[in-house]
């Protein structure tokens, strides 16, 4: 059995990584212990308003890489401990059958070499599916510069696997993560894509990452504006096929001349957050969302900035509105959308519908009609008052955010 | 008229029969419903009439009855109220009314929502305690009556493991025996906990304590994923460590 201290410390050294899904895979059980859930599942939430799903640990923090920006750095001066394949796979194991957990996410600072640690991550990884016959759910870090067997390796027992990125452009990550390159963070990603493509198209028997891969990158530790930054998301789900793009704002834990003293806003995060659900449910591209070399406005939502550009598309009538433009009015979700769609096939709707139905027209009311009312605001610098209303200061603004519930509710996804 | 039913579906259906011509009908299974003044009368459940009244919604909407299932597992005291008006405005229109924007159909929809969401809640804040026998057991109070809809989940990852979920608060349990799931009243258990358990707990709540980030505190957002009336079986918010650590 592991020790708390240990624990401790690998945890603190893992807990920076936004990830934490377990959706996305339907691993079947056959005897043994544990199955996906498809659709991902919490299983509690820490005070900072995170999900934990996976347990998320470092199997060590004992690194051979110097990243200025990261507190087990080669320079670090703070206590250096691993774990083994061994301890991992049963502390997994008793989390998972307590319902703890949905699985493991593991990842590690390079300890020794790329090879000797991800050949600990592969052990643990077989550990845990052959000996424990465990099919919960697991995420693995891919090691940068490990040898390509070893990777492909993993991928054929986990459910996901991510590189991070780390940084939004290649000259960040020169200077901040000097060991890292470009290369050794997206061959493998894109290597595994095509290994994964290869193994769908041939039907294999088995599994190949059912979950497909995810990235992360530091924002606000580089001078990146968000318009780069939405662009390199937009690719990264075109070209990888990546299921997710995370983002985790700077927090300062080490001072270097390179780095920024204060950590990056959270409402920033928050903001790129809205802009990628943007990108993956709603239709809108990255050039749409974000103006060449632009930083996205912090006081209106991207929706509610593309709108007010675009005020010529609006009003919408809600009854004959086909889903994508319903889907691009502010206030206006995934949910609200499909509701209307199915309550306008029974009657002409109403505001008062609407109201009925919980859709929320706070901002919505400036860029629909109801059966053919319209209750906004008549011009577009009013529009933007409201819009903009009570979130004036900085201060505020960040209170705001995460003050009333529902928007509280949105901030992990960026749902909009 | 107040029609008070026994709380299970056959009842519901047949004091739908009666309810259904009565202008000013309510349908309750809780008597603390009963208004002053209002006469009240005790259906009892008719096998013929639940079917027939059965057998006339479904040949409007075929799904309704999987409606009335979560509906009546809700833990509000106007649940058969809320079955009641949406099972009336579907026979009035005829068709499925699940869509609609009428006042009926929303408040069933909402009801039905929360007890599904709770479900889907409940596997993921259930919290096992392991037995010297190896067995699972795990205390629980849902706000809906919906601990044996838990048991398909935990028999389908756990099958090799026999377990216990305790509603605590409606003193029944659904138990999985390693072979069958069933249902059964249950007072109060006394559990042997398992030489490591304590251990693991502990474990637990260290790795809980250090995997948040203090200075991102959003307790608002937390507690919205997962309100305060949960915590209680969670071995997380037992720690007696503080949190700082
Ligand atoms: S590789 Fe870089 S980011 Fe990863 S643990 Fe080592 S120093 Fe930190």
């Amino acid at each position: 059995m592991i020790d708390e201290q240990r624990l401790k410390l690998l945890t603190e050294g893992a807990k920076y990584d936004v990830s934490c899904s377990s959706s996305g895979s339907k691993r079947k059980n056959t005897g043994g212990m544990g199955n996906g859930y498809a659709a991902g599942c919490c299983h509690s939430f820490t005070p900072d308003g995170r999900c934990i799903s996976l347990l998320k640990i470092l199997m060590s923090n004992d690194c051979v890489y110097n990243c200025k920006y990261c507190p087990n750095r080669l320079d670090a001066d703070v206590p250096r401990v691993s774990a083994t394949p061994e301890e991992v796979a049963e502390l997994t194991i008793d989390f998972y059958k307590r319902n703890y957990i949905e699985g493991l996410f593991l990842s590690s600072a390079v300890e020794k070499s790329p090879n000797y640690t991800m050949e600990k991550l592969v052990r643990t990884v077989k550990l845990l599916r052959t000996q424990y016959r465990f099919h919960g759910y697991i995420h693995l870090k891919g090691i940068p510069r490990a040898d390509e067997a070893l990777i492909h390796e993993a991928a054929k027992y986990a459910d996901r696997m991510s590189y991070n990125i780390e940084l939004p452009s290649e000259r960040s990550l020169k200077l901040l993560a000097p060991q890292k390159s470009k290369e050794s963070l997206l061959l493998p990603m894109k290597k595994l894509a095509e290994d994964r493509a290869v193994f769908r198209e041939e039907k294999r028997k088995g599994l190949f990452l059912p979950a497909g891969q995810t990235t992360q990158m530091i924002i606000g530790a580089s001078p990146e504006k968000d318009s780069q930054i939405v662009r390199l998301t937009q690719s990264l789900y075109r070209s990888m096929g990546l299921k997710r793009v995370y983002y985790s704002s700077y927090v300062p834990v080490v001072h270097d001349s390179l780095l920024p003293d204060l950590p990056a806003g959270q409402l920033r995060e928050h903001r790129l957050y809205q802009a990628d659900w943007l990108l993956r449910f709603y239709g809108f591209t990255a050039e749409e969302i974000a103006p060449e070399n632009e930083n996205l406005p912090l006081d209106l939502d991207p929706k509610c900035a593309w709108a007010l550009r675009n005020m010529q598309l609006f009003p919408v009538e809600v009854n004959h509105a086909p889903l994508e433009l319903l889907l691009r009015v502010p206030g206006i979700g995934g949910r609200s959308a499909q509701k209307i769609l199915q309550a306008r096939k029974y009657t002409n709707l109403t505001f008062e519908h609407l109201q009925k139905m919980r859709v929320v027209l706070k901002r919505a009311r400036h860029f629909i009609t109801a059966n053919g009312k319209f209750y906004g605001a008549k011009s577009e610098t009013a529009v933007r008052g409201y819009l903009t209303a009570g979130e004036n200061s900085e201060n505020s603004r960040q209170l705001s955010l995460f003050s009333d519930t529902e928007t509280a509710l949105s901030a992990l996804t960026g749902e909009l | 008229m107040i029609y008070l039913t026994d709380g299970t579906k056959e009842c519901f259906l047949t004091a739908f029969l009666y309810a259904f011509s009565d202008e000013n009908a309510l349908i309750s299974s809780s008597q603390t419903q009963l208004a002053l003044g209002q006469e009240s009368v005790f259906v009892a459940a008719d096998a013929a009439k639940a079917k027939k009244t059965e057998a006339r919604l479904l040949s409007f909407d075929k799904d309704c009855m999987n409606d009335l299932f979560y509906l009546l597992r809700s833990g509000r005291n106007d649940r058969e109220q809320i079955a009641f008006r949406y099972l009336k405005l579907l026979t009035e229109k005829k068709m499925p009314v699940r869509e609609m924007a009428e006042d009926a159909s929303i408040a069933a929809n909402e009801c039905i929502r929360k007890v599904t969401y709770e479900i889907h809640r409940m596997h993921g804040f259930v919290r096992f305690l392991e037995s010297a026998s190896g067995a699972l057991y795990a205390p629980l109070s849902p706000d809906n009556d919906i601990v044996d809809l838990l048991t398909p989940h935990f028999r389908a990852r756990l099958p090799e493991f026999p377990f216990v979920l305790h509603d605590v608060k409606r003193k029944k349990a659904a138990v999985y025996d390693g072979k069958n799931s069933f249902l059964a009243p249950l007072e109060s258990a006394e559990i042997v906990l398992s030489a490591d358990e304590q251990r693991w707990q502990s474990l637990w709540q260290r790795y809980y304590q250090s995997v948040n980030i203090p200075q991102r505190e959003r307790l608002k957002q937390m507690k919205g994923y997962m309100p305060v009336r949960y915590w209680k079986h969670m071995p997380e918010f037992h720690a007696t460590d503080p949190l700082s650590t």
